[in-house]
């Protein structure tokens, strides 16, 4: 049972509450809130979150301007009778667009103010008809663009853009999602293993007392202290098809058909990546396993050496139990970290193999989709919270409750 | 007295921030990519000293074109003020001026005398979205043939200036030449998963028409031994690098190439060929558009508008093809593009085909490189790549 805190004791606590909700669950939240809405930033009556009718005020006065700009020009092209049309025509654009004229912003507009904007274009493109009728041997300025202008107008008028879970349902049908998870799956489950074997390994030798270990361990440090984009940048080169020794190199191994498959093909891409990965992040691996064999007593292995058990027995009885707080740690911080991988497979080769960071990365950023974007983003959050889970069911469950 | 010194103070200061002001023009930030050729830097200059109202500062942008449309794309959709003049790739212009990020310009070129049908037709079309005109051309391109004719027999070179052969045919002429010259491959073109694949995709099927035939033709140039064994890395710079060197016979690239070869090309002018493509010459090129949140509206325009006249034409031309049409026959602008001269050249300007135009581009972009790269890298068979390109096409 939990020790009850005071409320001296919360105050405290509670600059550390208010920056986990800024900075962890805001985020969180307004994703949430994105994933509820058709919210695309490049198109204009979906560019913001609208839970009523609005009117894209700034474009309603652009397009009212260009109306009265073309008619302007038709006035020495009519006579009298047409010019008086046309200036009546300008004066109801002017009047109905003026209000507008310091508009920054969309406005929120009623269901009544909607139909009377349609009901005003409607107006205006019978009356610019008419003008066209009347004159039909002149070539008139508005002819050319009152059609396009006008559905523009239209289409300033806007609804509501909430879709409450249409996106989720949309996320269920999406191939594309699937296929990046499963990439992403097959490179987290496959990078992780190789890189905790050889994490394991390195960790013990660099646990042994031995001269020149502070050497190695500094060493086997590089890897990981490089930065992702350059370390995946040097690995381009190793895999380069004309002149890459990594790609030529497996080629004669018979690994590959030839060498610039290594960078091109679906399997290829994966396995670069997963080799540079690897490559990459095991040091840390060792590192944190590193820290959990340091804090093992030695008097465990003297008792065992006593008692006659081999190191393979140590190994299993003493090293691996002992060590099942910093595995679980380590295990976690990786698998998480090679879920989300990102920078060095967009470095490498520019997203392929497509994980989900890639996916929704092309879909918020390339496709300006916050919308569905978030809906992916979540999808992604809620994977990473049953890899949590299970390695905590798995590895830790005492040491949760502890 | 104490008042006079205050009179006399106030007018010194004031008389000297008139003169910070006469001397400090207004900045006028144009974000451009890097540029191979001296062009752009010299049209900036040209402009910079022919008026003193304003200073126009190159953003250097990403040579990655995708990189630089997202980049473009953050920064506007936050209403960002920093770039002033921006300078658009082709296809991007409809979703740019869709999304509002761009000014119409029809008011300014009224009130400066232009006229939208003096510059280049399909430079132009590609900024005219709902009525309003969005842009003015940068510099507007094409895809186009370059060949060695130091190495092309001269029968082999006019069957190519005349545009009449097929795919398979160069695929011929590239294995029959290749090692000839010191060259050492046949053909380069761009294959790598990128905008550039769709341009080349475009050009094999014979602008989307011929899918399965093209596709065909493009994976057998691939699996040759005429293409390096890279070739599906290959994006612009990979194909000027190795045919500026001399290192491949056959090219298919953009008309900036030519500037390269005449600047600093191991091969020389008098080595090259011009030809069209078999299956028409995509357009590309660049336009030019404003912020719509630019506080300085007016000298962006002044900017473009120099861009586009005979001074600033007669710059860019020793790059660049005009895209201001009086140009096309100017002395000093023929003089400067010798491309503009020869027939072959003529021929491709001829048979230009446009990338499919939609107010998502870059969603059916993307949809036709999976498709294009599936099959060409080996994982699909070329039935999917086509069923999957008619999809995206009929977006």
């Amino acid at each position: 049972m939990p020790k009850r805190i005071t409320w001296r004791q919360f105050l405290f606590v509670l600059p550390l509450l208010l920056l986990v909700s800024v900075f962890s669950l805001y985020p969180i939240f307004t994703s949430g809130v994105y994933s509820f809405f058709d919210y695309q930033t490049n198109d204009q009556t979906r560019n913001a979150l609208y839970t009523e009718g609005h009117l894209n005020a700034p474009l309603f006065h652009e397009d009212g301007t260009y109306l009265n700009f073309y008619l302007k020009k038709d006035l020495s092209l009519v006579d009298e009778t047409g010019q008086q049309t046309i200036a009546a025509l300008q004066q109801d654009i002017l009047e109905a667009i003026s209000p507008y004229a310091e508009a920054k912003q969309p406005l929120a507009l009623s269901g009544e103010g909607a139909k009377q904007v349609t009901a005003f274009v409607a107006n205006i493109r019978q009356r610019v008809k008419d003008l066209e009728n009347a004159y039909p041997d002149v070539e008139l300025n508005i002819s050319k663009s009152a059609d396009s202008l006008l559905d523009e107008m239209d289409s300033t008028v806007v609804g509501s853009n909430f879709i409450g879970l249409e996106g989720y349902k949309r996320l269920g049908q999406d191939g594309r999602f699937f296929s990046a998870l499963r990439n992403t799956l097959v490179f987290t489950i496959i990078s992780v293993f190789f890189e905790l074997l050889i994490g394991m390994g390195l960790a013990l030798v660099m646990n042994r007392a031995v001269r020149g270990i502070g050497l190695v361990r500094t060493v086997s440090l590089i890897p990981w202290a490089i930065p992702t984009a350059v370390s995946a940048l040097i690995w381009t080169y190793l895999y380069d098809g004309t002149s890459g020794i990594v790609a030529r190199l497996f080629t004669q191994l018979g690994l590959i058909a030839s060498p610039e498959l290594l960078l091109t093909s679906a399997s290829g891409t994966m396995a670069a990546a997963i080799i540079a990965d690897v490559w990459k992040t095991t040091p840390y691996m060792a590192l944190l396993l590193l820290a959990g064999l340091q804090v093992i007593d030695h008097g465990l292995y003297e008792s065992a050496s006593v008692d006659g058990a081999g190191p393979v027995r140590t190994f299993i009885r003493i090293t691996l139990p002992l060590l099942k707080p910093s595995l679980l740690v380590a295990l976690l911080f990786r698998t998480l970290d090679a879920f989300r991988v990102y920078d060095l497979i967009a470095v490498l080769t520019k997203g392929t193999p497509e994980t989900l960071s890639i996916y929704a990365y092309k879909v918020m950023v390339g496709q300006g989709n916050y919308g569905y974007g978030a809906v992916i983003v979540l999808a992604m959050f809620v994977c990473v919270g049953l890899i949590a889970l299970l390695y905590v069911k798995v590895l830790g469950a005492e040491l949760i409750n502890e | 007295m104490k008042k006079l010194i205050a009179l006399l103070l106030v007018a010194v200061l004031a008389l000297g921030s008139m003169a910070a002001l006469a001397a400090e023009p207004t900045v006028i930030k144009f974000a451009a990519q890097g540029d191979s050729t001296p062009a752009t830097q010299a049209v900036i200059d040209a402009y910079n000293a022919s008026q003193s109202a304003y200073k126009v500062e190159w953003v250097d942008m990403t040579n990655d074109s995708g990189a630089m449309r997202e980049q473009l794309i953050t920064t506007l959709k936050a209403g960002s003020s920093d770039y002033d003049v921006l300078s658009l790739d082709v296809v991007w212009a409809g979703e740019f001026a869709a999304a509002g990020y761009i000014q119409p310009l029809d008011m300014l070129m009224d009130e400066a005398g232009l006229k939208a049908e003096d510059y280049n037709a399909g430079s132009m079309a590609s900024g005219a979205y709902s009525g309003k005109q969005y842009v003015m051309p940068f510099f507007p391109d094409l895809g186009m043939l370059f060949f060695r004719s130091d190495v092309v027999s001269a029968e082999d070179a006019a069957k190519l200036v005349s545009g009449d052969y097929t795919w398979a045919d160069l695929q011929a002429m590239a294995e029959k030449y290749m090692g000839q010259g010191d060259t050492k491959d046949g053909f380069a073109f761009q294959s790598a998963l990128y905008e550039g694949l769709v341009c080349n995709a475009n050009e094999f099927t014979a602008n989307w028409k011929d899918l399965k035939g093209g596709l065909e033709a493009m994976k057998a140039m691939i699996d040759s031994k005429a293409t390096a064994d890279n070739i599906m890395t290959y994006t612009e710079g990979e194909t000027h690098n190795s045919f500026i060197k001399g290192e491949s016979v056959f090219a298919r690239n953009w008309p900036y190439m030519w500037g390269m070869i005449k600047s600093e090309g191991t091969i020389k002018p008098n080595q090259v060929g011009i030809a069209p493509l078999p299956g028409g010459s995509t357009v590309g090129g660049w336009l030019l558009a404003i912020n719509k949140n630019s506080k300085n509206t007016e000298g962006a325009f002044d900017f473009i508008k120099y861009l586009n006249s005979e001074p600033g034409q007669i710059v860019m031309s020793q790059a660049y093809l005009p895209g201001y049409n009086a140009m096309l026959t100017n002395e000093e602008v023929v003089k400067n593009n010798e491309l503009l001269s020869m027939e072959g050249f003529q021929n491709a300007l001829k048979t230009t085909i446009a990338r499919p135009v939609s107010a998502e581009y870059s969603k059916v972009s993307d949809a036709l490189q999976q498709a294009i790269h599936a099959y060409l890298s080996g994982t699909g068979t070329v039935d999917d790549a086509v069923k999957a390109i008619e999809t995206a096409l009929a977006q």
